[in-house]
């Protein structure tokens, strides 16, 4: 099988290739064009081929991770979109849940109302009511007014519809037929309905989902078409695999249909390779940890699985979704980040970011702030000579200079400002880790730190001291781990139903018939993709809560027949869970089944990675001795520090600490204390305690 | 921004280490009492607080979820708790959880009952962790704590808990529980919620002894003290660029309208600014003398201080300008609040306040409007007001309470209409999903949105209100507490006042009749339904100076109608386009 990743990101696009006949991995980067990013994606493509020997025609499967959907939500600029919703609701994605984003603020922004997906004069109301608890219709739909609005709609060149109905997600009959109107007024019109995007209760969010769609749809399915047309043209007979935010992929059929599915894939698929490189060493306990120029992701994986966010904590550039996500949490902490005093006289590390320009002072880019890379260079940790493999110099004078300025405001040394700063952003990283782990029960002693980005491998180590963690890996290629993401990445589809149902007087019978109709579903849409039944692998959750509670915790529900003993064991576990969420259960309380979820997945071809059993030597590997800086005990002392080429490394031989780690997209810092090895799988392991 | 050299007592990284791990300790409670929490009140609209006190009774860190008028009293708390222990001769031991709500020692108002869990280090007291949270019922004497509008004093609120111990030394107090359950609606939701409060406060405590453990108890003071005096710096820096001065405003709430008595309606709210180089004084002198027998008197200690200061940093410290600045008590050093004895702002034991909601927001708007005449471009149009509605009713054996929690809208702002239907202010809750609502309480939601042709106009508008349509499905009950019914939101430097509130019963023949801002408990027959119209704020500057663009905008999203634009802003419309030499001509005329 011979698969090709292509992630697109800001600046580059990277492109990974794997065969598992050969046993082959080749990676290749080319500019990301902004403008069509297609164009980028097949020059990706092509150049890594003809390089290397490969017929295009002979590629099975393109994965592909695209941010056209996020951009377009983050920069304002999706299609025009309208909405058909019930009478007397028209402002229910601008009132949203009358919260304002900032407690503290007169003079702040609400997405919602400044920048809104569906304008107030495309909001058309119609007559028509469900009600709850079985959807029952209250009112009719009157189809003539949705005919009306679909025509007002269709005059103002609105091409984006978003039908969104309250209550529909326990009967999309109304939405339903609304959709196949506007489809006969406005047959060209891209529609989507609140129930097909998410069946889920919470009108506001799910409206917002749905208009969400809409406000994407039109961009989104022109470059998934058009993507696929360049595919063609240059002869690929290779099926096409888009990337989800939920850590699966999905056909151009469904992405095309639902583009909101792919808001946030990026990081997704980071956390993905992530955990793919980890697995390679055996490691299923995994705390992933990609930090970039600006950011930091973390994501979870516990004995192989990742946690899904709760639907309550997804958003986008401000605006809640409601679809399924990995759970990564993103803080301001990263190379960029910016070290400043404020007018109270108190020390910041971030989250403003220098960007790529101006920068850090040492990219002589005309950053003229301190950032946490000037710190690093200050350290002696990035080398002058050896950044981006040599590709970039660093100016250290830059670097001396803007950290001395702001040192001579502490009135620290030069060096201890330096060591301040990543300090200080370390310590940020680690409280967002403790937030994942510590404050829900787990123990990250337990995990490895699987550390990548950019600067993830300057961090990874000194963070995980913080933790009590006691081992990090830094994958073979830490700058592209989303590409490798996706080729690891499973067809994979969700379904969701509200049924607000009470452990004390439970609908057996409601359960079973909702679960298999809902497996029913994902099995047609695999069907849709051609995928046999028997590779298909079918699991079942439910969101449960205490009786009056407002958040739900996911819980396990078994395969077949659901019966009384099987859900007694499921509120169980339902304590179980919400005694290492939150510290504290109520075993007294009924429990409410607030969703059930059906999650399908189809596994992909397997990725395979080449083994190295030799490599190279110390010696081969030893570019220079020179010093560094880090702090031992208490003081901050120079040690004279080994910087090794990580491609000449020996595989398998212990080398201890402090060491510098050369590669071409990252830098990996080994402190005085720690050891590390080069496995066999490809990474790098470092070790809390010196070599033995 | 200059960065300026200051010594503090230790390095500033360990400080700044410190400082962060405070503030995630904070949102640690706050994430798991909303989370745990059983009633919508709390986990759907965030009436709850976390915050952690040193053992001085400073604020160190808030959580950042709970709404302000929630985390600003717990120090009040602390000190009103102190005090009542020493009166009594008892001692805090570890283990202990107290019970608090005594609003005239400390806390805001009844319904928002604190727990407290003091935090040992080395046998000696090192802080407390603090949950506070609105409860549905307190008993008092009509069914829930919202829209208790004709209690007489402080007695018929509802329970009153002077520093209660509910654990002593680690021993769950039995008596007091089977006290609560016993005078208390809905035992089983709000005693939950107060569970949820202590093992989110318990969470809170441990983390803090691993923080103190970790550094030792002299360096995470040291880091305190010098987070206090860079907040307390931030403020005093930001007053000192005003001009010296005195600055007044004075609004006005409706009180009782449909009172005989005078002197429960329109009385004034009175603030005066002075400021003098790096600091303020807010007086309130001028303020009309409390109503001793009705509940909208605001404790001077839990809701006065709190809206005075976070007003003051909305305005001169907004997030959306300086960026995230923890509320501590570095940011109430600078200002000085004086209120004479025997008014509205500052009470006398045993007024009644538990209504003191929506005058504190009022108090809220003055300040904003004094402070309107020396930063105009930090400030807004007079705000809609907030309130709530209570309804509750019995089906079957099940006794059943909805808090609906009305928001307001802010005014007009420099190059920024105003909010529409948000929480304004002190308080930032949230509404509950309609899909929740229906699907848990006999009610059914008619309608919910934004009104239409009542925008206050302006350079930059106001935030329009809301209309939320109600019908009972069964039998029941509604209380209110809300205001504005008379006075309209002021508009700002030529900007048009705003629309009041209304609020209207419509009986099941379809008549309709106006009610008052303060409703007390008030029997609903089934499809009977009460409909809350609320208040659009004030606009901001000349409306004749607006881009008649954005006065098209508004027409064509059926804010305002073609005729009103002509009317408000002289600009003339025609088939959904300006007509610009008209619009120019009718406004060098106008």
């Amino acid at each position: 099988m011979k698969l090709v990743g292509v992630d697109v990101g800001g600046t580059f696009t990277d492109v990974m290739y794997s065969d598992s006949v050969d046993r082959k991995v080749i990676i290749h980067k080319v500019p990301t064009t902004g403008d069509d990013p297609s164009r980028g994606v097949m020059t990706g493509i092509l150049e890594l081929c003809t390089r290397n020997g490969i017929d295009a025609a002979d590629i099975d499967y393109v994965f592909h991770g695209t941010t056209i959907a996020t951009n377009a939500v983050l920069e304002y600029r999706g299609a025009e979109a309208g909405m058909i919703t019930t009478k007397g609701f028209r402002d229910i994605i601008h009132i949203g849940r009358h919260q304002r984003p900032q407690h503290y603020s007169i003079m702040q922004e609400i997405p919602w109302q400044d920048r809104p997906l569906v304008r107030r004069r495309h909001r058309k109301v119609v007559t028509e009511r469900l009600a709850p608890p079985n959807g029952a219709v209250l009112v009719p739909l009157d189809e003539d007014e949705v005919r009306v609005a679909a025509r007002e709609l269709k005059a103002r060149d609105v091409q984006s519809i978003a039908i969104c109905f309250l209550f529909s997600y326990l009967n999309s009959m109304h939405e339903d037929r609304a959709r196949a109107i506007v489809l006969e007024e406005h047959p060209d019109a891209f529609v989507t309905t609140s129930s097909s995007v998410v069946s889920q209760f919470r009108e506001f969010e799910r409206f917002t989902t749905a208009a969400m769609n809409a406000y994407i749809g039109p961009p989104v399915r022109n470059y998934v078409q058009q993507l696929d047309k360049a595919l063609r043209g240059a002869g690929m007979r290779a099926e096409l695999r888009i990337m989800r935010s939920n850590g699966g992929v999905a056909t151009p059929a469904t992405i095309s249909e639902f583009p909101v599915l792919t808001l946030l894939s990026g990081p997704a698929a980071g956390v993905l390779g992530g955990a793919v490189c980890g697995a390679l060493s055996g490691r299923r306990n995994l705390i992933t940890f990609d930090v970039g120029g600006t950011s930091a992701d973390i994501g979870v994986t516990n004995e192989g699985v990742f946690s899904e966010a709760s639907a309550r904590d997804t958003t986008i550039a401000g605006y809640p979704v409601l679809v399924p996500m990995i759970d990564i949490h993103t803080i301001g902490a990263g190379g960029g980040s910016v070290a400043y005093i404020d007018a109270g006289g108190s020390f910041h590390v971030g989250p403003r970011s220098a960007g790529s320009v101006p920068g850090p002072a040492a990219y002589a880019r005309g950053g003229q702030e301190p950032t946490v890379t000037d710190a690093n260079v200050v350290l002696g940790r990035l080398d002058k000579d050896n950044f981006l493999g040599g590709a970039m110099s660093l100016d250290v004078e830059g670097a001396h200079k803007v950290v001395g300025e702001i040192a001579r405001t502490l009135g620290l040394s030069v060096d201890e400002a330096a060591a301040g700063i990543v300090t200080i952003l370390n310590s940020n990283m680690a409280n967002a880790i403790r937030s994942r782990t510590v404050q829900k029960g787990i123990d990250p002693r337990d995990f490895s730190l699987m550390a990548f980005g950019g600067a993830g491998p300057l961090h990874g180590a000194e963070v995980a001291d913080m933790l009590g963690i006691p081992e990090v890996i830094v994958p073979a290629f830490p700058g592209i781990t989303s590409a490798l993401g996706l080729l690891a990445s499973e067809l994979k589809y969700d379904a969701v139903r509200t049924q607000f149902q009470v452990s004390t007087d439970l609908d057996v019978a409601r359960l079973n018939t909702n679960f298999t109709q809902m497996e029913r579903d994902i099995l047609q849409q695999f069907e849709a993709d051609r995928v046999p039944a028997g590779d298909i692998a079918l699991r079942r959750f439910a969101d449960a809560r205490y009786v009056g509670q407002g958040y739900e915790l996911r819980i396990d529900i078994g395969q077949g027949t659901i019966d009384g003993p099987a859900m007694q064991e499921a509120f169980a576990q339902f304590h179980r869970i919400h005694e290492a969420e939150y510290g504290h259960a109520f075993p007294e309380s009924p429990i409410e089944i607030v969703n059930i979820r059906v999650t399908g997945t189809a596994p992909s071809p397997q990725l395979e990675w080449p083994r190295s059993t030799a490599g190279g030597s110390r010696e081969k590997a030893l570019v220079k001795v020179a010093s560094t800086k880090f702090r031992v005990d208490g003081a901050l002392r120079a040690f004279d520090t080994a910087f090794y080429r990580r491609a000449d490394l020996p595989v398998g031989t212990a080398l201890s600490g402090p060491a510098i780690i050369l590669q071409l997209d990252a830098t990996t810092v080994v402190p005085p204390n720690w050891s590390f090895t080069a496995d066999p799988h490809g990474n790098l392991i470092l070790t809390a305690g010196v070599a033995r | 921004m200059s960065a300026q050299a200051i010594q503090g007592r230790i390095d500033p990284i360990t400080a700044k280490v410190i400082q962060g791990a405070l503030e995630h300790i904070a949102i640690e409670m706050g994430y798991k009492l909303m989370r745990m929490s059983y009633s919508s009140i709390i986990r759907e609209s965030e009436d709850f607080g976390a915050a952690l006190i040193d053992a001085q009774c400073r604020q160190l860190a808030e959580a950042k979820q709970s709404t302000p008028l929630q985390s600003g009293p717990i120090p009040g708390y602390i000190r009103g708790m102190l005090k009542m222990l020493q009166e009594r001769g008892e001692t805090i031991r570890p283990g202990d959880v107290f019970m608090h709500n005594d609003p005239y020692g400390g806390a805001s108002h009844g319904p928002d009952v604190a727990f407290v869990v003091p935090v040992f280090h080395k046998d000696a007291l090192a802080g407390y962790a603090v949950t506070t949270a609105h409860h549905l019922d307190i008993g008092a004497h009509t069914p829930g704590s919202g829209g208790i509008v004709d209690a007489i004093d402080c007695y018929a609120e509802g329970l009153r808990f002077q520093a209660i111990k509910v654990y002593e030394e680690g021993r769950r107090n039995n008596q007091v529980w089977h006290m609560l359950r016993t005078n208390i609606r809905l035992p089983d939701l709000v005693l939950g919620d107060m569970e949820a409060q202590i093992a989110a406060a318990r969470i809170g405590a441990q983390r803090y002894v691993e923080l103190v453990e970790r550094y030792g108890l002299p360096t995470v003071t040291a880091a305190t003290e010098d987070m206090f005096d860079a907040s307390e710096r931030l403020l005093r820096a930001a007053i000192a660029k005003l001009p010296d001065g005195e600055y007044s405003a004075t609004t006005y709430i409706d009180g009782y309208l449909d009172d005989p008595n005078p002197a429960r309606r329109d009385l004034p709210i009175k603030v005066t600014i002075r400021i003098a180089g790096d600091e303020m004084t807010v007086d309130l002198t001028g303020t009309a003398p409390q109503v001793s027998d009705r509940p909208i008197n605001m404790p001077f200690k839990g809701t006065v201080d709190c809206a005075i200061w976070l007003s003051v940093r909305s305005v001169l410290l907004d997030s959306a300008v300086h960026g995230e600045i923890q509320q501590n008590e570095g940011l109430t050093r600078p200002i000085k609040i004086v209120a004479p004895e025997g008014t509205l702002a500052n009470p006398i034991f045993p007024a009644p306040v538990i209504a003191r909601f929506c005058p504190g927001i009022e108090l809220s708007n003055a300040v904003v409007q004094a402070l309107s005449q020396v930063v105009p471009r930090q400030v807004c149009g007079g705000c809609a007001n907030g309130g709530g509605l209570l309804l509750a009713g019995q089906q079957g054996n099940n006794f059943w309470l909805q808090v609906e929690l009305f928001s307001g809208s802010y005014g007009g702002r420099w190059q920024m209409d105003g909010m529409d239907s948000v929480d304004v202010l002190y308080a930032n809750t949230r509404n509950n999903p309609i899909e929740d609502i229906e699907s848990h309480v006999p009610l059914r939601i008619e309608r919910y949105e934004l009104r239409e042709q009542v925008a206050a106009a302006g350079r930059w508008r106001g935030g329009v209100g809301s209309i939320r349509h109600l019908r009972f499905l069964s039998p029941g009950s509604a209380s209110v507490e809300s205001e504005g019914h008379k006075y309209p939101p002021k508009g700002l430097f030529g900007g048009a006042d705003g629309t009041p509130s209304q609020l209207v019963r419509v009986k099941t023949d379809g008549s309709e009749i106006q009610l008052p801002s303060k409703l007390p408990h008030h029997p609903f027959a089934q499809d009977e339904s009460i409909v809350a119209i609320r208040a659009c704020a004030g606009g901001y500057g000349n409306p004749l100076e607006r881009d008649p663009q954005a006065v098209l905008d508004d027409v064509l999203d059926d804010y305002i109608t073609p005729e009103q634009a002509f009317a408000q802003y002289r600009v003339k419309i025609i088939d959904g386009k300006v007509d610009a030499a008209a619009t120019r001509a009718a406004r060098a005329s106008a």
